[in-house]
């Protein structure tokens, strides 16, 4: 079994075929279109302010089929207020919900088309335009549109053949740029630009495999060279499951480095779920009654409850038999079962609850009001609490959903879609209850597009080529290290755009953008946040010969801090390049002045005060010629 | 519908819309239900709907298709809502005429359904159960584009009905698109009735959970239930946002906008209430107060040999002759600025002057509005105008043109020729105002 062979933590000795893993990704990846995908928006996202604001409601409305959505109803109850920027330039009336889409976006659908022959997936003989209900408001009509592009491909990396269940077209939801309790404010400029999801089959192999699939399908996405790039444009979600467990979908992970150890924490968090199932069954724990514990600690000096009830709010208690000492047990590093069932309580709009595992005390709790809430819950030694205060409405939703959530801990592993809790210990919490099928149904404002034998062809003439691409690379850099490491990162496309320009050093820049990069990041330089424009400037400075490789770094440095203008950089910093006559007579000058030097002393001395301004070679090349 | 060609690969199969189906075309083969086709599929295209939810067509040329599961039968049972009618609300008589607002679209079938029930229409709107008691009733589903007048004096008729049994206000949900002729009609057709009768209708069907429908009909039972306004008005979204509605006289309103939620718009006139989905009604406008126990009966009559004609440059005027031979009684122009059509006689034949004295001298009625919608026509100020008005054209005021012909036909169908014609440049149901205030007309764009 190749899983946990890098060895991290605990997770290094599981057995993953022997636990019944499964685990498949959802690869999405915004394209780099002209317009967005039903309308004649830019698809880009503005770096401009707000020209005002609309709000929205939403409701879970039946599905094709019939059914509401467990998690379109969920999001419902939780009734929350969807504000939206919008962007003089970057918002139309399509994009709010005001005007019906236009049709399909060509350019979109090409790109993606010659993905998913490279995928090879079958291409469905007539695309039928869906609408897939999400009513947390990250799209104000309350649906994302979505076309299946076609299903049955597969993909295969160091001969384990990974299967692409399906590939589609969708548009990309709002950005959040604030949330409260009651309310969510996006930003409308993202909405719509197009997007592909690639979905693999549940079988990928171990949490490292997962990373590796992830970073073939980029390359691959990459390599049309026809994608957007950069921060949030590419996101990979990953579902997960155990024997006994249930699929998680696991959603916001930013960095690909680090994906599997998400992965390898939620397989824990799986089987620790199911121990202490087998736990509660054993002492035929159940979930009791809720009760209004207001008036009987009406004058505590609990800080978070007599704030809830100073304000005319509510304390509500629940009765957990059995659960004695479960609730504090760990599930994931720093997080508890407790923490899990207060995950869902926060939902119900409270900010969370108190178990009784925890330190009354260190909550202001005094033992005779703790013994009180024991009685009024008329609870054994063996029994668990939870309070919950907030106001009125708020706490008698997210006691309910407390007590949802504690009974699922009775039955194993809820099926979940959980977001990033902390990026430090790579663990999840709680976002809603996984979306189940129900939620399509066709969106009849767009016409199904036919698939044409012509369109077929040209994505297969246009379909992305790992293979190819990786020997030309080689041929191109003479170095297959290198040339492999370039295909895998994020940068082949601004190495492709940078060595463009005629007489470009190659090498160079490919080491730049993969040794250096990496180093100036280490060293705590933001390299990532470097527009494109000024890379291009700098190495074409650099191409000319105005400055040396020691100057580019001292360059990318103070890019990398935010200063901008490469020009303007190398003039204030004094790097231009000190070369040929110029050079010559420096060269004379420290003869002079260091009568009888060798040639050796010379080269060291002219560096060691002109290191950035002189390259190396020119200078031996001179000093070897006199 | 699927065309001929897959109906008769359906049949030939033995395979019916809703089976469970593995369709092999091509390379591909396909499991799943077999949903409905539209107009909009290609003609060869089956439409498979996959486990993940997703539908996709797949060719029926030289496919096959075997049957998996039959489909089920059995209608599925609606779902109750958990909210009783709380006692002792105000009566709100509520009257389905068309459009998908308080409907549900069945998928399976393209049908509408409408929710009778006031359980049904809870779970829907669950809001709804705690501001009026409710009866429901299906007129017709009718289209907007396909309403006439005889859709008009049904409702009308209805509506008086139900205000003469007790009901406190009446909620008419209609489709947008001709919303303001009906509010019109029924304006003039219950001019003497003295509660609330609200239109309302959707901008985004109730199938989508963005619809604008919710508060529409939300705040639409709430005047209903709760106001005391005695006219016939429309009630849509005021702003784009779930924010609040806005209640607007019947003659005096224009849907402006072909998608927008706010498309609705008073012209030449004020809104008459604001209204969210809770708190106070703020009534902004003048309107006439209802008077409860009001028995009134409909005036329900209506000539429907009246036109709505446009003046365009370079038209041809042979347009009213047209009519004027089809025995049209009444004829309402959406002239250019103050009220004029081309009258010049140095283009020949491009005149609509002998045209329009030839059809008055034969007893038909032709009124004058604008094409601006917003200000007020004159008989006067031009010679162009007073040639139009001397031949005996009608100037109607600040009306809009389309509640001209509304009210024209109204006229004809129940006043000999004479009163009509005295009666359409007078205000008889809110539709002419005498004084027209500077922020009456938008300037949203400027700001």
């Amino acid at each position: 079994m190749k899983g946990g062979a890098q060895g991290v933590g605990a997770a290094a000795a599981l057995d993953y075929a022997k636990l019944g893993f499964m685990c498949g990704l959802e690869v999405h990846q915004r394209l780099a279109t002209k317009q967005k995908l039903f309308c004649a928006c830019p698809a880009e996202v503005t770096q401009g302010h707000g020209s005002g604001t609309i709000f929205r409601y939403q409701r879970a409305v039946a599905g094709e089929l019939g059914n509401v959505d467990l998690s379109a109803q969920f999001e419902e109850m939780r009734r929350r207020k969807f504000i939206y920027n919008l962007y003089e330039g970057h918002t139309c009336l399509v994009d709010i919900d005001e005007e019906p889409p236009h049709p399909l976006n060509t350019e979109a659908l090409e790109i993606a088309l010659s993905v998913a022959a490279a995928l090879g997936l079958k291409i469905s003989d007539e695309l039928e335009p869906m609408r897939k209900e999400v009513v947390d408001g990250s799209n104000p009509s309350a649906f994302q549109r979505t076309i299946l592009l076609g299903t049955d491909g597969a993909i295969r990396l160091d001969g384990h053949e990974i299967g692409i269940t399906m590939m589609s077209l969708e548009e990309e939801s709002a950005g959040i740029s604030a949330a409260t309790q009651d309310s969510i404010t996006y930003d409308s400029d993202r909405i719509g630009i197009p997007l592909v999801e690639i979905d693999t089959d549940p079988h990928i192999a171990s949490p490292q495999e997962a990373k590796q699939v992830a970073l073939h399908i980029g390359t691959l996405l990459r390599l049309t060279g026809r994608v957007q790039r950069g921060i949030g444009t590419i996101r990979q979600d990953v579902n997960v499951s155990i024997k006994g467990g249930a699929r998680v979908e696991i959603k916001g992970m930013q960095k690909l480095d680090t994906m599997d150890r998400f992965i390898e924490n939620e397989v824990l968090r799986q089987q620790r779920l199911l121990e202490l199932r087998d736990e509660l069954v054993r002492r035929k724990a159940s979930v009791g009654e809720v009760h209004d514990l207001t008036k009987q600690l009406s004058g505590t000096k609990a800080k978070i409850i007599s704030a809830a009830l100073g304000s005319g709010g509510s304390l509500l208690g629940l009765a957990l038999h059995g659960f004695s000492g479960m609730l504090g047990a760990e599930v994931n590093p720093g997080r508890r079962l407790g923490t899990e069932i207060s995950d869902y309580a926060k939902m119900g709009g409270v900010k969370g609850l108190i178990h009784s595992d925890e330190d009354m005390n260190g909550y202001g709790l005094t033992d005779d009001e703790a013994a009180t809430v024991r009685r009024e819950l008329k609870l054994k030694e063996r029994d668990a609490f939870i309070l919950i205060a907030g106001a009125n409405d708020n706490a008698s939703k997210a006691i309910r959903l407390a007590a949802d959530r504690a009974r699922q801990a009775l039955v194993g592993v809820p099926l979940e879609t959980r977001g990033v809790a902390s990026a430090e210990t790579f663990t999840t919490k709680f976002m809603r209850p996984l979306p189940g099928g129900a939620r399509m149904y066709p969106e009849t404002d767009v016409k199904p597009v036919g698939i044409t034998k012509e369109m077929l062809e040209k994505a297969a003439q246009d379909a992305p080529d790992i293979a190819k691409e990786r020997a030309r690379l080689v041929k191109e850099l003479g170095n297959e290290g290198l040339a492999g490491m370039l295909m895998m990162s994020q940068r082949l496309q601004i190495y492709k755009m940078l060595t463009a320009a005629r007489g470009s050093d190659r090498e160079f820049i490919a080491n730049t953008l993969l040794q250096k990069f990496t180093e100036l990041r280490r060293a705590g330089y933001d390299v990532e946040s470097i527009p494109e424009g000024e890379l291009s400037g700098l190495f074409r400075m650099y191409a000319e010969g105005k400055l040396t490789k020691q100057a580019v770094e001292e360059v990318l440095k103070e890019l990398a801090r935010g200063k901008r203008d490469a020009a303007k950089i190398v003039k204030a910093m004094g790097l231009e390049r000190v070369s040929g006559k110029a050079l010559a007579s420096l060269v004379d000058k420290v003869r002079k002045e260091a009568h009888g030097i060798s040639g050796k002393e010379l080269v060291q001395r002219v560096m060691r005060e002109h290191r950035l301004n002189v390259d190396g070679a020119e200078l031996n090349a001179l000093v070897d010629g006199k | 519908m699927y065309s001929d060609e897959v109906l008769e690969f359906l049949r030939s199969n033995g395979v019916e819309v809703g089976d469970l189906v593995k369709v092999k075309s091509g390379g591909n083969t396909v499991e799943g239900e077999l949903m409905p086709g539209t107009e909009a599929n290609s003609p060869d295209v089956l439409v498979i709907k996959l486990a993940n939810g997703y539908n996709t067509g797949v060719s029926s040329k030289g496919a096959r298709v075997e049957k998996l599961k039959r489909a089920s039968k059995e209608a599925r049972p609606f779902p109750k809502a958990h909210l009783g009618q709380r006692k002792g609300l105000p009566k709100v008589t509520l009257l389905y005429t068309g459009g998908t607002i308080g409907s549900k679209l069945d998928y399976k079938t393209g049908g509408v359904y409408m929710l009778l029930k006031p359980e049904e229409l809870f779970y829907e709107v669950p809001e709804l159960s705690g501001i009026a008691s409710i009866s429901a009733k299906q007129l017709f589903s009718i289209s907007s584009e396909d309403m006439s007048y005889l859709e008009w004096q049904r409702i009308a008729e209805e509506a008086a009905r139900a205000v003469s049994e007790g009901a406190h206000g009446v909620v008419v949900t209609i489709g947008t698109d001709t919303m303001h002729y009906a509010s019109a009609a029924l304006s003039f057709m219950l001019k003497d009735i003295r509660a609330p009768i609200v239109l309302t209708g959707s901008q985004r069907s109730s199938d989508r959970g963005s619809s604008d429908a919710f508060l529409n009909l939300i705040c639409a039972v709430r005047l209903a239930a709760e106001s005391d306004i005695g006219e016939v008005g429309i009630c849509m979204h005021a702003t784009s946002s779930d924010d609040k509605c806005a209640f607007m006289r019947g003659t005096k309103v224009r849907k402006m906008h072909t998608s927008r939620r706010d498309a609705f718009r008073p012209v030449n006139s004020k809104v008459i209430a604001e209204l969210g989905s809770t708190g106070a009604i703020k009534y902004i406008g003048r309107y006439r107060k209802a008077v409860q126990s009001n028995g009134a009966k409909p005036v329900l009559g209506f000539e429907s040999k009246v036109a709505l004609v446009k003046a365009y440059p370079d038209s041809d005027p042979d347009l009213i002759n047209f009519y004027a031979d089809k025995g049209y009684k009444g004829m309402i122009i959406e002239g250019t600025g103050l009220g004029h059509t081309p009258v010049s006689t140095e283009h020949e034949g491009k005149s609509w002057l002998p045209a329009i004295k030839n059809a008055v001298e034969n007893g038909m009625i032709v009124g004058m509005t604008s094409q601006c919608l917003y200000g007020r026509v004159h008989p006067n100020v031009y010679r162009n105008l007073r040639l139009l008005s001397n031949a005996g054209v009608i100037y109607c005021g600040d009306m809009l043109p389309e509640t001209a012909y509304v009210k024209l036909g109204w006229l004809l169908g129940n006043y000999d020729a004479g009163k009509a014609r005295d009666l359409l440049a007078k205000d008889v149901a809110g539709e002419i105002e005498e004084r027209q205030e500077y922020d009456e007309f938008p300037n949203d764009v400027f700001e």
